[in-house]
C-alpha cells in the first residue's frame, strides 16, 4: 500500500474513535475556555488587555488545552498494545508519524473553532485582526506543535507517567514556537500589516519543517521501543 | 573501567586555579563595570563548554540510534548532565554580572533567553531519563530528546531576538573591544573551562560504565 | 539426509538487553505446518523469542528465516507470512469488531477488506456482535477476535505468546479447538505458554527453555505425556 493510503487510512480510523467518543475534543475545548477565565483573573479583572497580552492569553489557553488531546492520540495505540500489531503489519512508522500528526492537527483546529470566537468574545474589544493572518498563524502553530507533541507523546507513552512527562517535554521546546506565535498575533491584533510580521512567519514555519522532519526520521525509534 | 589516573583531571586541577589567578591579578581592571567584569571571563568559557555539551550529546544520540552500542548512551547521558550543570552556572553568573551592571537579577534578554530554554530542554531531558526503567527504552528516549533539543536551538535563536525589542539595549558585547591583555585572559579562563568540562565528562562518563556494570553483575546474580 | 530448507529455522539467536543474556544461542527448526510449543517459567525468554520472531526486537546475533525469506535481509516478505497473537488483544476498544478487522485488513491490502472482515468473523463465530465495540466483549470473545485479527493476511506462521492467559476454562477449551483447526489447515504455528497440559496436547514439537537457553527440543511422538512433567522441571533444575 502507497504511504498516502496508510497514512489516510489510520487518520480515518482515529478520527472516527474521536467522533465516536468525542473525550479529547470535549476536555481540550472546556479546558481551554477555562484557562481564558483564570489568565483574565491574572490580568486584572476589568482591564481591557492590551494587544500583545491579548495574543498571549489566546495562545496559551490553545497550547495548554491541547497537550490534552495530544497525550490521548498516541496512548490509544498503547492500550492494548496495538503499536506492536502495527508494527509487525506492512505499515511503515513514518506513516504512522504522519497520520498522528494529521489527527492532532486536526483535533487542534477543531478546538481553536470553539475557542477563538469565544476568546474574541471576552478579550476582543479593541482588536482588530486581519482574518487571513491569524487562520495562517493558527495553521502554523497547528503544525508545528503537532508535530513536535507527535514524536513526544510517543515517548511519553512509553515512560511510566504519560500525563506529567508530555508537557514538561514538550513546553519547553515549543517555547521558541510560542514566543514567535505571541509577537506575530500581537503585531495583527495591534492592525499591522502581514509584511511586518514576514521574518515572524518565516521563523514558525522553520519550526514546523524541522519538526515534522525530525519526527519523520526519529519516529520509528520512539515508536519501537514505546 | 575505572582508571585511576585522568590526565584531564589534573590538568583542570591547575588549570582552573590558574585561569582564576589570571582573571584576578593579570587582567586590568574594566573602568566602567570594575571588579564584576571578571565574572565576565568565566561566564564565557561556561556558556562555550555548556553549548559544545549539547552538541556532544546529540551526535552521541545520533550515534547510538544508528549503532546501538552502550557507549554512545553513556556519553550522551553524561554530556547532558555536564551540560545543564554548566548552564545553571552561565545562568548563575550571568545574574551575578547582571544585578550591579544590569541593576537586575534577570532580564529577558536574547541571550539569557537561549540559555533558559536551553536549560529547560536538557533538564526535561533528565527527568525523562529518570522516568523509563528499561535500559533500551531509556537510551533511545533521551537519545531523540537530545537530539531535537539540540535542533530547537536555531529557532530559540531566531525566536529569542524578540526579547531584544523588550529591552533594546541592555546588552553590549564586551567581546568587540577588548584589550590585549583582557583577550590573553579571556582565552586562559577558556581553555581552563573546556579542560575542566572534559575532565567531569570523563568521569560522569566513567560513572555511568560502572553503573552499567553494576546493574549487569546485579542481574547476573539474581538469575 | 535432504537438504531441504525447513520452513522455520532459528540459528545461534542472541539477545542481549545491556549486559544481560535474555537468549543464548538459541536454535531450532521447524517443518511446515509444524506446531512447536515452548516451555518455559517467566523470563526464561520465551516471549523474547517470539518477538525476535515476530521482528519487534532485533537480535543481537543469529539468523532467523522464514520460508526462505531472512529476518534482516528481506524484513517486508519475513513479515508478510506472520501472524500475531498475545494475551493483549491488539483490538481498538471503541471499535466494533467489524471496524477493527477491516481497518487491518486494509492496512495488510487485503483486496477487499469488508468481505475478509465478514469470512473471520464467521469462522471464529462472532457475526453475531459484528457491530458491538470490543470493549463490550469478554476475554474470550476478545481472544478469538485477536486470532481472527491475526488471520487478516493470512499468514503461514501463527506466532502465540501466552493465549491461555486470563481465558476462563470453557474459553480455554475453545481457543484450543480454534488452534487445533488452525494446525489442520497447514499453518506452522509457534506458541509460548506455560499450560504444560494444553500445550502438549497440540503440539508436534516441544521445546523448553530455561535461562534464556533452549534446553530441550523433541518431536511431540517421542515424548511419554505422563512423564512430562518430570521431564520439565528436570531441565529446569539442571539448567
Amino acid at each position: 500500500m502507497t504511504l498516502p493510503r496508510q497514512i489516510l487510512l489510520l487518520y480515518r480510523k482515529d478520527l472516527r474513535v474521536e467522533v465516536r467518543k468525542k473525550e479529547s475534543l470535549i476536555a481540550m475545548a472546556f479546558f481551554g475556555v477555562l484557562i481564558m477565565v483564570i489568565l483574565n483573573l491574572a490580568a486584572g479583572l476589568d482591564r481591557r488587555l492590551q494587544a500583545e497580552p491579548a495574543a498571549g492569553v489566546l495562545w496559551v489557553a490553545i497550547l495548554f488545552s491541547s497537550v490534552l488531546g495530544l497525550g490521548r492520540v498516541f496512548a490509544r495505540e498503547k492500550e492494548n498494545n496495538c503499536v506492536a500489531a502495527l508494527l509487525v503489519s506492512p505499515l511503515s512508522p513514518g506513516a504512522l508519524f504522519a497520520a498522528k500528526a494529521l489527527v492532532n492537527f486536526t483535533l487542534m483546529s477543531f478546538s481553536e473553532l470553539v475557542l477563538v470566537p469565544v476568546f474574541f468574545a471576552l478579550f476582543g474589544a479593541g482588536l482588530q485582526p486581519g482574518l487571513p493572518v491569524l487562520l495562517l498563524l493558527l495553521a502554523l502553530v497547528n503544525i508545528g506543535f503537532s508535530a513536535a507533541g507527535t514524536l513526544l507523546s510517543a515517548l511519553a507513552a512509553g515512560t511510566r507517567r504519560n500525563e506529567v512527562m508530555l508537557p514538561i517535554l514538550l513546553y519547553p521546546l515549543c517555547l521558541p514556537l510560542v514566543a514567535l506565535a505571541v509577537k506575530a498575533t500581537g503585531a495583527a491584533f495591534g492592525g499591522r500589516p502581514m509584511t511586518e510580521i514576514r521574518d515572524l512567519i518565516e521563523s514558525m514555519a522553520a519550526f514546523g519543517l524541522i519538526y515534522a522532519a525530525a519526527g519523520y526520521l526519529l519516529f520509528s525509534h520512539a515508536v519501537r521501543e514505546a | 573501567m575505572l582508571k585511576r589516573f585522568d590526565p584531564f583531571a589534573v590538568l583542570a586541577l591547575v588549570g582552573i586555579p590558574g585561569a582564576a589567578a589570571t582573571v584576578f591579578f593579570y587582567a586590568p581592571l574594566e573602568r566602567t563595570m570594575g571588579v564584576v567584569q571578571k565574572i565576565f571571563y568565566f561566564h564565557l568559557g561556561l556558556a562555550a563548554a555548556a553549548f559544545l555539551s549539547f552538541f556532544v550529546a546529540c551526535v552521541a544520540g545520533v550515534l547510538y540510534l544508528l549503532r546501538r552500542q552502550r557507549v554512545w548512551d553513556e556519553r550522551g547521558t553524561a554530556a547532558v548532565e555536564v551540560g545543564v550543570l554548566f548552564t545553571t552556572l552561565v545562568l548563575l553568573t550571568g545574574s551575578i554580572w547582571g544585578r550591579p551592571i544590569w541593576n537586575t537579577w534577570w532580564t529577558w534578554d536574547p541571550r539569557l533567553t537561549t540559555s533558559l530554554i536551553l536549560w529547560f530542554i536538557f533538564t526535561a531531558c533528565l527527568i525523562l531519563r529518570s522516568a523509563v526503567e528499561q535500559e533500551e527504552k531509556r537510551a533511545v528516549f533521551c537519545a531523540v530528546m537530545a537530539i531535537v533539543g539540540f535542533v530547537d536551538v536555531p529557532v530559540v535563536f531566531l525566536s529569542a531576538r524578540l526579547w531584544r525589542s523588550i529591552h533594546p539595549t541592555v546588552i553590549r558585547s564586551e567581546g568587540i573591544a577588548l584589550e590585549p591583555a583582557m583577550i590573553v585572559t579571556l582565552a586562559v579562563s577558556l581553555a581552563a573551562m573546556l579542560i575542566l568540562w572534559r575532565a567531569l565528562f570523563r568521569l560522569r562518563c566513567s560513572i555511568q560504565r560502572q553503573e552499567n556494570t553494576l546493574l549487569d553483575l546485579q542481574q547476573q546474580l539474581q538469575r | 539426509m535432504p537438504m531441504v530448507e525447513p520452513f522455520l529455522r532459528v540459528e545461534r539467536l542472541c539477545k542481549a538487553y545491556g549486559g544481560l543474556t535474555a537468549l543464548k544461542d538459541v536454535g531450532l527448526t521447524l517443518e511446515a505446518g509444524g506446531f512447536l510449543c515452548l516451555f518455559g517459567p517467566n523470563g526464561a525468554g520465551k516471549s523474547t523469542l517470539l518477538k525476535v520472531l515476530a521482528t519487534l526486537l532485533p537480535p543481537t546475533a543469529g539468523s532467523v528465516r522464514v520460508a526462505g525469506f531472512d529476518l534482516e535481509e528481506h524484513p517486508e516478505a519475513f513479515r508478510a507470512q506472520l501472524g500475531l497473537v498475545s494475551h493483549q488483544s491488539f483490538l481498538y476498544d471503541d471499535l466494533s469488531a467489524r471496524e477493527n478487522l477491516e481497518f487491518y485488513a486494509a492496512l495488510y491490502g487485503v483486496p477487499d477488506p469488508s468481505v475478509r472482515a465478514g469470512e473471520l468473523l464467521e469462522r471464529v463465530d462472532l457475526t453475531h456482535r459484528a457491530h458491538s465495540p470490543v470493549r463490550e466483549f469478554s476475554r474470550g470473545m476478545q481472544q478469538r477476535l485477536s486470532i481472527a485479527r491475526a488471520l487478516v493476511n493470512d499468514p503461514s506462521l501463527l506466532l502465540l505468546d501466552e493465549p491461555y492467559t486470563g481465558l476462563d476454562a470453557h474459553a480455554a477449551i475453545r481457543l484450543s479447538r480454534q488452534l487445533r483447526l488452525l494446525h489442520e489447515a497447514q499453518r506452522t504455528i509457534v506458541m509460548a505458554t506455560h499450560n504444560l497440559e494444553r500445550g502438549l496436547d497440540l503440539a508436534t514439537s516441544v521445546g523448553i527453555l530455561a535461562r534464556g537457553k533452549l534446553v530441550f527440543l523433541q518431536r511431540r511422538d517421542q515424548i511419554d505425556p505422563e512423564a512430562f512433567e518430570q521431564l520439565y522441571f528436570r531441565h529446569l533444575e539442571a539448567a
